[in-house]
């Protein structure tokens, strides 16, 4: 048998020595262009019931918003479409893919609507111009108010086609406004449309994190003089506390499973981080140092926490294991690097560090290498905060002069954009998972 | 907040209705009638102490010698507690600081029956947990050495607003600086 | 099992006598020295064709005819280049990206036609809707004369235009040193040959790969045999590996049905075998 094995070996050796193929060899070690060419027509109506030439520019005004911000394509001028696209064809054989094809498109967007007694019917497609399939289709019903919610639904659908992921456009963003004049809790769509107030607390609403699992928020609040933990349903509106410690209860995280809540305590005199049940019993304590400890963030798999600690002089990101409890420092570079929010990922840990009293928002390995600076030049940038599919960050943006908003950017740090209105003082996003 | 504004406003109107039951023995039909239905009210939301509120019926003269003495010793130390100032990403008490809490400590020991809230405050750089436990480092320093200038730490509380609560909004040094601070409220 | 194994064992041992454990061991022995041999200066070394590294400047196209516009390349007609298979001279020299105030390489004059190149998106498919093929076409035209792009497209043309000129005249004052350097490299000289070939197709389908890096994850790599005839139309092509990665693999069909037809004939029926992998693109966080 052993002898078997290695005649084997020696003659698998010499057939892949001797056998070189006459073709040959190329290597291609990047795609010649880096978007996809995408043609994206206007909704036609469908049946009967009359044009709605507005719900049609918001429909796509939306969508097309969601797919610049993926950065996945390059978008056909519409002024160059031919016939096709006023052809309402949504079928695979009614559609003219070699216009398509001439315009240099590899993806096409079809769709229509129609109206009826409030009724709207919106049916999306998406196809593969080159092979000519069918990649996604998708038949949205709601009310006329639902238009944008359908239209972030399809391009997370698209998104989910062309990269095998979902996107994260259907899902909510909580953040912290004083534009009534106190720090209240909001929540708005991923495009800043449609804010709206959570609390009416007239104190001090601190950092939110949605549930993973359920339709809740936690945030921190001064509402009873002391700042407690709370948790808040969303469609309910019911709002208890969570955590009512003597002192700071701060910086809440839900873990992945949804199951514990890490938080920053001061009970003991000292900020600490403990793990609690959602509640509210202390199941453990995770640090245990004279040092300030503050701003949990767990990684994906629930096995460690990113947080915040000044026990080498300067604030800077630490790593802890909640099984363990051993403490790693992460951060090196910069005097002064907070608010660590991990990667739904797994693969990096974004921060904001601050120089000469600007932050900036940078990211790096668990294993503290290659960190790399996203955000650049005016304004302190602070709060970043992954989406669910770690595709981009928010983070807040605070331009001397008063302008403090939420703004958008992709994981890399490109594609950058404002979408909180102006003059909230807004801060503290958080985007919830998919909605 | 509303509801528990209203359910407060409830049981003071019920304490108050009872106080004067008791007052004025006669009371008509009516008057009962409404007394019945406050404490059906007050049973349905919380159980209140009624008893407290009668520590207050205290009437001797020397009593209230002392407690003119104590409410203006009160008066002092609410006007007279100063705040103090902190360097940037600090709570170690500077000189400055520990000459104007030996000050505030005699004005609490004046005070015997006052309590005090200490708030810690921060500057607004910096992130916003990390000057919420800073600030409450600045607040327990000061604490801290209060109780030992012979304060009794059971009069003293602590609480962190972070860089919440700014006494001024300009991003100068000086703005900074006069915001990295813990202040002082008389509690009733 | 044991017994009957152990059973022939001895029937063998039986069969060639008292030497067969040594037989065998000579005969693993030498099956370990023969491919040490294979390579001991004893054999003749043939020489394996390495798969060649081609440093692509995705700002000058290949060419076909690298050397056509230069002096001495109308003379070098003589040098037979025309074996399939590149000399043993695998020079992994690589062209310089982008030299900016050096010799231009000789890929950049082209007086060549290249028309098929400046839009390889609009890649004539005969089989669909010919009827239309001729109004599209005036209609396509006329949008894009619409296009406001076009007018910044014309720019960068002229300016391209303007740099190849230049660039020429310069390559036109230098003397090549080396006569018989390889082909596509600075200083080389002669026609198109296997080794231009496969960089064309190399480059070709390269342009007809459209990917981005959002939507690759990790660090996928695919193999791909594609087999053109002389006149550069795809005969077949299939999968050797599939990366795993469905949006990398998708994009890979597209790229090789975009590629069915080659812009330029080759010099015979070649076989390709292509690795497609994302080394050079994937450097993001």
């Amino acid at each position: 048998m052993k002898y078997f094995t290695i005649n084997a070996f020696v003659l698998i050796m010499l057939y892949v020595l001797c056998s070189t193929s006459y073709a040959a060899r190329i290597e291609i070690s990047a795609p010649g262009e880096q978007t996809i060419p995408l043609a994206m027509t206007r909704l036609l109506p469908m049946g009967v019931g009359g044009a709605k030439p507005a719900v049609v520019a918001e429909f796509q005004e939306v969508l097309q918003g969601d797919l610049e911000l993926s950065g996945l394509f390059d978008q056909v001028d519409p002024a160059s479409f031919l016939s096709d696209a006023d052809k309402l064809g949504l079928r695979r054989n009614e559609i003219d893919f070699y216009q398509w094809r001439m315009l240099g498109a590899e993806a096409l967007i079809k769709g229509g609507y129609s109206l009826s007694g409030g009724r709207l019917t919106i049916e999306l497609r998406l196809f593969d111009v080159v092979t000519q399939r069918l990649l996604t289709g998708r038949r949205y019903v709601g009310q006329v108010s639902d238009v944008r919610q359908i239209a972030h639904t399809f391009a997370d659908q698209i998104l989910k086609s062309l990269t095998g992921e979902k996107g994260p456009f259907a899902a909510k963003i909580a953040y912290i406004s004083k534009r009534t004049g106190h720090k209240e809790l909001y929540m708005m769509d991923v495009d800043g449309h449609d804010p709206i107030r959570m609390t009416d607390h007239r104190s001090i609403v601190l950092n939110p994190d949605f549930s993973p699992t359920r339709k809740e928020l936690i945030f921190t609040s001064y509402n009873k003089g002391n700042p407690d933990l709370f948790r808040k349903e969303i469609y309910t509106g019911r709002e208890s506390r969570v955590s009512l410690k003597q002192g700071l209860n701060i910086g809440g995280r839900y873990s992945p499973d949804g199951r514990e809540i890490a938080l920053t305590l001061s009970k003991d005199k000292n900020s600490e981080i403990y793990l609690l049940g959602t509640d509210g019993t202390i199941h453990r304590r995770l640090t245990n140092h004279y040092a300030i400890d503050v701003d949990p963030s767990w990684s994906p798999k629930g096995n460690k926490i990113a947080f915040v600690s000044d026990r080498r002089g300067n604030p800077n990101i630490f790593i802890v294991d909640v099984h363990t409890l051993d403490v790693s420092r992460l951060t090196y570079e910069g005097k002064y690097n907070a608010t660590p929010a991990w990667s739904p990922k797994g693969d990096r840990i974004a921060y904001a560090r601050m120089d000469n009293g600007v932050f900036n928002i940078f990211t790096i390995r668990e294993n503290g290498s290659d960190e790399r600076q996203l955000t650049f030049g005016q304004g302190s940038k602070e709060h970043p905060r992954w989406s669910p599919d770690g595709r981009f960050l928010i983070y807040s943006k605070d331009i001397d002069g008063g302008d403090k908003s939420i703004w958008i950017m992709r994981a890399d740090g490109t594609g950058g954009r404002k979408i909180s209105a102006r003059g909230g003082k807004d801060s503290h996003p958080a985007w919830s998972v998919h909605w | 907040m509303q509801k528990l504004t209203i359910t407060g406003l409830v049981i003071f109107f019920a304490l108050s209705l009872l106080v004067s039951g008791c007052a004025k023995k006669p009371a008509d039909d009516t008057h009962g009638m409404m007394q019945e239905t406050t404490q059906v009210e007050m049973e349905k939301n919380k159980p209140a102490s009624v008893s407290e509120t009668e520590v207050m019926d205290t009437s001797a003269a020397d009593a209230a010698a002392d407690a003119a003495a104590a409410r203006a010793a009160e008066r002092a130390a609410a006007k007279g507690l100063e705040q103090i100032n902190f360097d940037f990403d600090q709570y170690v008490l500077t000189d400055d600081a520990k000459s104007i809490l030996v000050n505030n400590a005699g004005l609490l020991r004046a005070a015997a029956a006052v309590n005090v809230l200490i708030e810690g405050h921060c500057d607004e750089r910096g992130s916003d947990e990390y000057n919420l436990a800073l600030g409450e480092k600045r607040a327990l320093a000061t604490k801290n050495y209060l109780v030992s200038l012979g304060v009794a730490a059971q009069r003293l509380s602590i609480i962190s607003y972070g860089e919440e609560m700014p006494l001024d909004d300009a991003r100068t040094k000086a703005a900074w600086a006069k915001n990295r601070r813990a202040n002082f409220k008389v509690k009733r | 099992m044991e017994s009957s194994r152990k059973k022939r064992w001895q029937q063998l041992q039986a069969v060639f006598g008292p030497g067969f454990k040594q037989m065998l061991l000579v005969s693993v022995l030498l099956h370990f020295i023969l491919p040490i041999l294979y390579y001991s200066p004893f054999f003749p070394q043939r020489e394996i064709e390495k798969p060649p590294v081609y440093r692509v400047n995705l700002v000058n196209k290949i060419v076909k005819n690298p050397q056509a516009g230069r002096p001495e390349a109308t003379s070098v007609k003589k040098k037979p280049v025309v074996k399939k298979k590149p000399k043993p001279k695998p020079k992994p020299k690589p062209i310089p990206p982008k030299p900016k105030p050096k010799p231009k390489p000789p890929v950049k004059p082209k007086p060549v036609p290249v028309t098929p190149k400046v839009e390889p998106k609009v890649q004539p498919k005969p089989t669909v809707s010919k009827a239309q093929n001729n109004t599209l076409k005036q209609r396509l035209e006329q949008m894009r004369a619409s296009q406001k792009k076009k007018d910044s497209d014309q720019a960068r043309k002229d300016r391209i235009a303007a740099l190849k000129a230049a660039a020429l005249a310069e390559s036109r004052q230098i003397e090549s040193p080396v006569t018989d350097a390889p082909v596509g490299m600075v200083d080389g000289s002669g026609d198109e040959a296997g080794v231009s070939a496969s960089a064309h197709v190399q480059e070709f389908i390269q342009q007809q790969w459209n990917l981005s890096k959002y939507q690759a994850v990790g660090n996928p790599e695919a193999e791909v045999k594609m087999f053109y005839s002389a006149d550069g139309a795809l005969i077949h092509y299939k999968f050797i590996t599939k990366s795993g990665n469905s949006a990398f693999d998708e994009s890979l069909t597209r790229a090789i049905v975009k590629s069915k037809q080659l812009d330029q004939k080759l010099p015979e029926a070649m076989e390709f075998h292509i690795f497609f992998n994302l080394k050079d693109m994937l450097d993001r966080p």
